[in-house]
């Protein structure tokens, strides 16, 4: 048995090849997320490793918030700064071998050209250099320390990028004025260039200290034990000379809590990749399912005669898995040997859309390899499994002629209740969930929805076939119409092809109308809260002298400040948001609905969203617990209750209240409105703040239109990514127009004989092939924006305001899917014209 | 190889065999209370016009289809008893089969055909046997080609390499020649009867060719799904004669 398995298989090599893509492309997808992730894993961790090998213990400030170091790695604005005289006691300490304090903050570098180097928040280092070479992860490559206040030490990716080097003079963005300082040295991180795309900027620690507002404290000391010293005690040692609120921990725990975030990063990161991924092979698993069921069905005389000489279901049942498991070997094999590939192209695709990752050599790991062929391999014997019964019902006695029969109708009763079930609990829990609303019914009904359009597409495939055709069929005339009825004579084959596309146009236009319904929500909550003429923003943080330099701009009406900072509210981490009060209502509009606004916030109170207040049962006058993660606990009272809005958080107080509960924090905004008949107030903006090229400087069209942008941005990326199941699903349209071409060869040779020419041979097959992909493509889009608009509207609390249906965009799908699908048929129509008449009549 | 005991129980035999299709007003009786025995190493032939329910009667006696009521033996064997495990054992095992066409699985060559029986069941060739029918049915050098690349003929002849090498009880072919030329029908026919005369082999064979016929011992004939004649030692102009009666 194994020897007719093997040589059906060979003998049938195209077909299978066609097959075969679908996973392919599934697996080298799975291959290159994991491949990419384990990449990004060792070279993170193994940054980790570098800055923290040596450190035997931090002294830090304890953090009261809970939550903190799950999200942000080490991040200095959550912790107590330490003072810096706490140092000279370690260093008494027997034991301590060396003890040096620390101290970070925002430095951005400007290239020669005046543009600023680098651009997202956490991705300009300001530091002090340790000049201890044994505890520093830095190594000084040329030139010298930085020694005095005018020094700075750059990393060398950064100089030869940018062409800078030792004794040059370059301009740095710094929490106060930019400053000038001469290059001292340039640096490396460990062996690498710089830490993975960060640029380094370092300073000597009194610098550092001055330049961060830090005069007096640390951020952290770093302390490095003699050699030979009981480890366990030095530490209780420490923190027996250590105040209240200051905490001394291993330098293991430290990687540890990093290694922790960047897990979580990383497997955020591939989790979504992998959900990608899985629809790509979903809809591969469709393809499959469809070609061994024509496959079997062509085959049904041969398999019908192994059982009259004596093959068993088993070994029936048994050569048709092989024969999936063989494929999807083969397969998987060639997709992980592209999942190479596919890493480097998931790397330039996120790079495309702004994400850039850290570039190292690929890490290839056994695990890749396994679960890359157990995915391949599962899903093919998965698809392969219904069409593999059907092949063990047929009866010996179809090996006669007279007896071959096309079960085509399988159960159509289970499927019209099973659809219809589906389709009822999806109708049920989208009602509910978009009254309510609650995004997780919707979620369900969604689901429901689509197992629903499934299962019920077959039983009314034929009847929209048919109407969808009928135009293009006028249009071409007999062989259209030849086409048209090819199309849906089998409406359980038909609805089959046309599922894979159905799926994929289905996520496309669900992600269609949400991505549009977020765009325009955003707009609307920015013209909703912002009534200021021009907003201020960088890239992260920005300079506190930017305020005082536009406040003194001739034109200036009012100007408020932006921070966002997190703080504990009521026992969970949240998001704060502050806003500097005089001159609010010119800038802000605040849809106040109960107690007061501006004035609530100017009285040192909290301003709550509706929703929130709602749900943490709140309402003005409550007094609440507080605690923020450098001045402690303490309460607030809620001032005023306000409509929800995407632009402006739900919690709010005024800036001198954050400003006294945050250290050193950095400005987020800054809205300006300018008086009545202020002209050319943008020129004399960018004139004033030339100085800080990391600005940007919009008008409030202009800030909308960036919002919008970078929603679009992302959804570009999720097209890309869904664009590899529509592959898939289109792979599927060729590979059964391909095999219905062969099955109907006699047909076609009939049709040639009698008289109809190759051009119109090709028409008809490419009738067939619209009508299929359209059938898909509307039923997709159709499903596929109800439930869009559906989760849209239940998401009216968390920030989409607006259900906006994007018709063009839509519309412009549906066109595609056709043209695709005569793309598609090329293949099929060109072996179709040109098959030999007389050969295809004479086959038995 | 049946022994001398039995020689006593018939290669196959119907009893009261009746086949029906369709309800109501359309029933149709392919076989109607069909009682008949083959002997064994006899070559029978079974005849009659279409829809006669001659091929009914075979597929049913040869496990290929259920009747409604009455029984068939295979041997000692009856088929109603067995479960699909069982037919299939018993059509790899005792039961060789040669249709008219598409005998052949079109991927393997005329050598990996031929042992198909034997690689289902996992058991050895016997490579001397194997060797005695593919001499005797002259095919010896076409064993590496595929049926492709095979005259009708030698289809036909491959596909009856393949029912005989289990040495089964029972050949059943059903019109074996029917899309072969007269020389190559001759040289199928010949081949048969010498299986029965040397090796005892036991054949039924459905056909509507009198000439064909002539090559049995014994012709039963059936018409609306009934034994209507039974002629030994059958010339052609006798089984002609009979047809002409049954037309009447």
């Amino acid at each position: 048995m194994a020897r007719v398995t093997l040589k059906g298989m060979l003998a049938r090599k195209l077909r299978l090849t066609l097959t075969a893509l679908a996973i392919v492309v599934g697996v080298m997808f799975v291959a290159g997320t994991l491949i990419l992730t384990d990449t990004l894993h060792r070279t993170f961790d193994g940054l980790v490793g570098t800055a923290y090998r040596n450190i035997s213990f931090e002294i830090r400030g304890q953090t009261t918030l809970t939550g903190v170091g799950n999200a942000s790695p080490n991040s200095t604005a959550d912790r107590r700064p330490i003072p810096d005289t706490l140092v000279t006691v370690v260093r008494r300490l027997p034991g301590v071998g060396y003890a040096y304090g620390s101290v970070a903050g925002y430095a951005q570098f400007v290239a020669r050209d005046g543009s600023a180097i680098g651009g997202a928040a956490h991705s300009n280092e300001g530091f002090s250099f340790d000049p201890n070479s044994q505890l520093s992860p830095l190594r000084l490559v040329r030139g010298g320390a930085p020694t005095g206040p005018g020094e700075v030490v750059m990393d060398r990716a950064t100089a030869t990028k940018y062409g800078f080097t030792v004794g040059d003079r370059v301009r740095v963005l710094l929490p106060g004025a930019p400053q000038t300082f001469r290059i001292s040295g340039l640096v490396t991180f460990g062996d690498d260039g710089n830490l993975a795309g960060t640029t380094l900027a370092g300073f000597s620690l009194t610098t550092a200290q001055a330049l961060f507002n830090s005069r007096g404290h640390y951020d952290s000391i770093n302390v490095l034990a003699k050699p030979g010293t009981d480890q366990v005690a030095l530490q209780r040692a420490i923190a027996d000379v250590l105040p209240p609120g200051v905490e001394v921990v291993s330098g293991q725990t430290i990687a540890n809590e990093l290694y922790r975030a960047i897990n979580n990063a990383l497997s955020f990161l591939s989790t979504a990749l992998l959900v990608f991924a899985f629809i790509s092979l979903f809809v591969g698993a469709f393809t499959i399912a469809n070609t061994f069921t024509i496959t079997i069905g062509q085959r049904t005389r041969e398999l019908a005669l192994l059982r009259v000489v004596g093959a068993g279901r088993g070994q029936i049942l048994r050569s048709v898995l092989a024969e999936a498991a063989i494929t999807g070997l083969v397969a998987s094999a060639i997709g992980l040997g592209l999942g190479v590939l596919a890493a480097l192209g998931l790397k330039a695709l996120l790079k495309g859309f702004g994400i850039t990752l850290p570039s190292a050599p690929l890490v290839f790991e056994a695990r890749t390899v396994v679960a890359s062929i157990a995915v391949g391999v599962g899903v093919t014997l998965l698809s392969a499994v219904a069409p593999a019964r059907r092949a063990v019902r047929i009866p010996p006695i179809a090996a006669l002629a007279e007896h071959v029969e096309d079960t085509a109708q399988a159960h159509p009763q289970e499927r019209l209740i099973g659809g219809g079930t589906a389709l009822f609990i999806a109708l049920i829990a989208i009602v509910k969930g978009v009254l309510k609303p609650a995004i997780g019914l919707v979620g369900l009904g969604a689901l429901a929805g689509f197992i629903a359009a499934v299962l019920l597409l077959p039983l009314f495939a034929g009847p929209l076939a048919g109407g969808l055709g009928r135009p293009l069929a006028n249009l071409t005339g007999a062989p259209g119409s030849i086409g048209l009825r090819n199309a849906t004579r089998n409406p359980r084959r038909t609805a089959q092809t046309a599922a894979a596309l159905m799926i994929g146009l289905m996520l496309v236009s669900t992600v269609a109308v949400l991505g549009a319904s977020l765009s325009s929500s955003a707009t609307q909550s920015i013209d909703s809260a912002v009534s200021a003429d021009y907003v201020i923003g960088g890239s992260g943080r920005f300079s506190d002298s930017v305020f005082p330099t536009v406040a003194r701009l001739p034109g200036v009406s009012a100007i408020t400040a932006v921070l966002t900072g997190q703080f504990d509210f009521k026992g969970s981490l949240e998001s704060l948001g502050a806003v500097s009060t005089p001159g609010l209502s010119q800038t802000v509009n605040l849809h106040v609905t109960k107690g007061r606004g501006a004035a609530a916030l100017a009285a040192g109170e909290l301003l709550v969203d509706t929703t929130t207040a709602r749900s943490d049962h709140v309402h003005v006058g409550s007094v609440v617990p507080v605690t923020f993660a450098q001045t402690g606990s303490t309460t607030i009272r809620v001032g005023g209750i306000f409509k929800p809005n995407s632009s402006a958080g739900s919690y709010i107080v005024s800036a001198r209240y954050f400003l006294a509960h945050f250290d050193h924090p950095l400005l987020d905004a800054v809205l300006v409105r300018t008086a009545p008949g202020t002209r050319h107030f943008g020129a004399t903006l960018n004139r004033a703040l030339a100085a800080y090229p990391n600005l940007t400087i919009d008008t409030r069209a202009q800030f909308e239109a960036a919002q919008q942008g970078s929603v679009n941005q992302l959804l570009g990326l999720v097209y890309v990514l869904l664009a590899l199941a529509v592959l898939v699903a289109l792979i599927g349209i060729v590979n059964t127009l391909m095999l219905s071409v062969f099955e109907r060869t006699r047909e076609i040779g009939l049709l040639r004989a009698v008289g109809m020419r190759r051009g119109q041979v090709r028409a008809m097959i490419r009738v067939e092939a619209v009508v299929v992909s359209l059938l898909g493509a509307v039923v997709g889009v159709v499903v596929g924006t109800a439930l869009g608009a559906a989760l849209a509207s239940s998401l009216r609390n968390n920030g989409i305001t607006t259900v906006s249906i994007p018709f063009a965009s839509l519309i412009g799908f549906l066109v595609l899917s056709a043209l695709l699908g005569l793309a598609a048929a090329s293949w099929p129509a060109r072996r179709a014209a040109n098959l030999d008449v007389l050969a295809a009549i004479a086959v038995e | 190889m049946p022994s001398a005991e039995e020689d006593l129980v018939p290669a196959a035999r119907a009893v009261e065999l009746t086949k029906t299709y369709g309800r109501g007003e359309a029933v149709v009786r392919a076989l109607d209370d069909v009682t008949v025995a083959f002997e064994r190493a006899r070559f029978t032939a079974v005849m009659g016009p279409s829809g006669s329910g001659k091929s009914t009667l075979m597929h049913c006696l040869a496990g290929l289809d259920t009747p409604t009521s009455g029984q068939a033996f295979v041997g000692e064997k009856e088929l109603g008893r067995l479960d699909d495990a069982g037919l299939t054992q018993l059509r790899r095992d005792r039961i060789g089969f040669v249709f008219q066409a598409f005998n052949l699985i079109p991927t393997l060559t005329a050598e990996e055909n031929i042992s198909l029986p034997a690689d289902l069941a996992g058991a050895h060739l016997d490579r001397a046997w194997f060797d005695e029918l593919v001499g005797s049915l002259g095919i010896a050098d076409r064993l590496g080609h595929r049926p492709s690349e095979l005259s009708g003929g030698q289809q036909q002849r491959v596909a009856c390499a393949r029912a005989l090498i289990s040495r089964p009880d029972l050949l059943f072919a059903d019109e074996p020649t029917g899309n072969l030329d007269s020389s190559a029908s001759a040289e199928l026919l010949e081949f048969l009867r010498g299986s029965v005369d040397e090796h005892g082999q036991s054949v039924v064979m459905v056909t509507h060719d009198p000439h064909g016929a002539s090559y049995a011992d014994r012709v039963v004939f059936l018409a609306d799904g009934r034994v209507v004649g039974d002629l030994q030692a059958p010339t052609t102009d006798a089984v002609l004669e009979q047809m002409k009666q049954l037309g009447s």
